[in-house]
């Protein structure tokens, strides 16, 4: 299945429905980098909202996600980790996750923009050429 | 009696010499060399007589007749330090001379070979026509053996300029590669091109250091467009680099690394912590002025 990315102004937004494969996670991961350099991206939500369960495999993909896409240059966070999610994952280990986590998706956008805010490259005179 | 291959040379010298010239310059296809550049005919020409001077020095004319006709190899090795040094010498510098003209001319070394390789096919035929007689074995093998001798000679010349040509590049380009801008007051900039080597790496942050050190930049621009494959050695270098300028208490911001290569980093398995990392060099030079609290900002109206 084909993960959506769904874009709102210069923030990215997706939605993680349910585990993926291999295959899948590499198609995922290459799709939001190459769309977060495109539009030169300057945050990214993904939510896990409908994530019951978030194995070590899945927790690694989340986390290699967010280290690409923060070398491209935009903010992430993690909107939607299910109480019974966050206790698997800490039962795991500590630094499964490291990005930031938000309770849900509109705290996450809250938090985006506030980070986002604190940027240099957004308050840039000279940014007539957009 | 058989005819000497110094009398042949001698005899036929200027008659060889003209028609060796003229089969270069009307060479056609078949014969495997292209036409000689006129500015190559001098060094040919000059070549020539040490050629000759040296073939004339055949073992026939250097061995006594009694030695043994069974072992013409041994007889023409024995023979060789007899063609002087200095006779050696003048021919290795023309040689040489030939070998830089074509590489300025930027002619084919295999069609210097085959000039030479011609010359040798045209003594050999002088030889064979002037005798009616059976011509001396041992003359034709040290003729053949001499003209290997030479292409081999030949062949060193030129990678041995090859070779000075390539280390000559590679150190102009490492001295061009890794220059440290000063892009504003307190902010420098290292953009990166190319292949990045663990000599190169040294001397970007040897470079980088003295330049923090210099100008007390308190942010450097590291910039990635450039560099086409980021791997774990690169990356690990790229780290190091990094650190060191955090020790001299200069932030970091690393721009233009490509998706490709953000998804290979993660992959490694390599972190960059709390690097600044953005998309674009514009984006980063945009973080570098914010941390040092300045801002680019329009002109009033007016004033331009």
């Amino acid at each position: 299945m084909k993960i959506p990315i769904l874009r709102l102004g210069r923030i990215l937004l997706v939605s993680i429905q349910e585990d993926l494969t291999d295959t899948e996670a590499m198609q995922f991961q290459s799709d939001l980098v190459n769309e977060v350099a495109e539009i030169e991206a300057l945050g990214v939500a993904v939510d896990i909202t409908a994530l019951d369960v978030v194995d070590s495999y899945m927790a690694r993909v989340i986390n290699d996600t967010a280290s690409m896409v923060r070398l491209l240059g935009a903010e992430v966070v993690i909107c939607g980790v299910q109480p019974f999610v966050a206790m698997t994952l800490i039962e795991m280990g500590r630094d499964l996750i490291g990005a930031d986590c938000t309770f849900n998706l509109d705290q996450g956008l809250e938090q985006l923009k506030t980070r986002i805010a604190s940027r240099g490259d957004i308050r840039f005179a000279g940014d007539e050429d957009e | 009696m058989t005819q000497s291959l110094a009398q042949v040379l001698h005899s036929h010298q200027d008659a060889l010499l003209e028609q060796w010239l003229r089969d270069l310059s009307e060479a056609s296809a078949d014969v495997g060399f292209a036409p000689v550049h006129p500015e190559l005919i001098e060094p040919l020409r000059k070549l020539f007589p040490a050629i000759i001077a040296q073939l004339g020095q055949a073992p026939d004319a250097a061995v006594s007749p009694q030695s043994s006709p069974a072992s013409p190899a041994s007889a023409s090795e024995s023979a060789q330090p007899a063609a002087s040094s200095e006779q050696r010498a003048a021919l290795d510098a023309q040689l040489q001379q030939l070998i830089a003209e074509q590489a300025r001319l930027q002619r084919n070394l295999s069609d210097t070979l085959g000039f030479l390789l011609h010359l040798k096919h045209l003594l050999l035929k002088a030889l064979l026509s002037a005798a009616d007689q059976a011509v001396e074995e041992r003359a034709i093998l040290w003729l053949d053996q001499y003209f290997e001798q030479i292409a081999q000679q030949t062949l060193e010349h030129a990678l041995a300029q090859r070779d000075r040509y390539i280390s000559e590049q590679s150190l102009s380009i490492m001295e061009l590669s890794t220059p440290v801008l000063r892009l504003w007051h307190q902010i420098l900039l290292l953009p990166l091109v190319g292949v990045i080597d663990t000599g190169r790496a040294r001397q970007i942050t040897d470079h980088l250091l003295e330049a923090i050190a210099k100008y007390e930049a308190r942010v450097t621009v590291i910039d990635l467009t450039g560099v086409p494959i980021i791997d774990t050695s690169v990356a690990q270098h790229i780290m190091k680099t990094i650190d060191a300028a955090r020790l001299l208490g200069s932030r970091v911001v690393l721009t233009g690394i490509s998706p490709e290569g953000a998804q290979t980093l993660t992959k490694l398995g390599i972190r960059f912590g709390d690097v600044i990392s953005r998309a674009s060099l514009r984006a980063g030079i945009a973080e570098a002025l914010l941390i040092t609290g300045k801002r680019i900002a329009a002109m009033e109206a007016g004033t331009r």
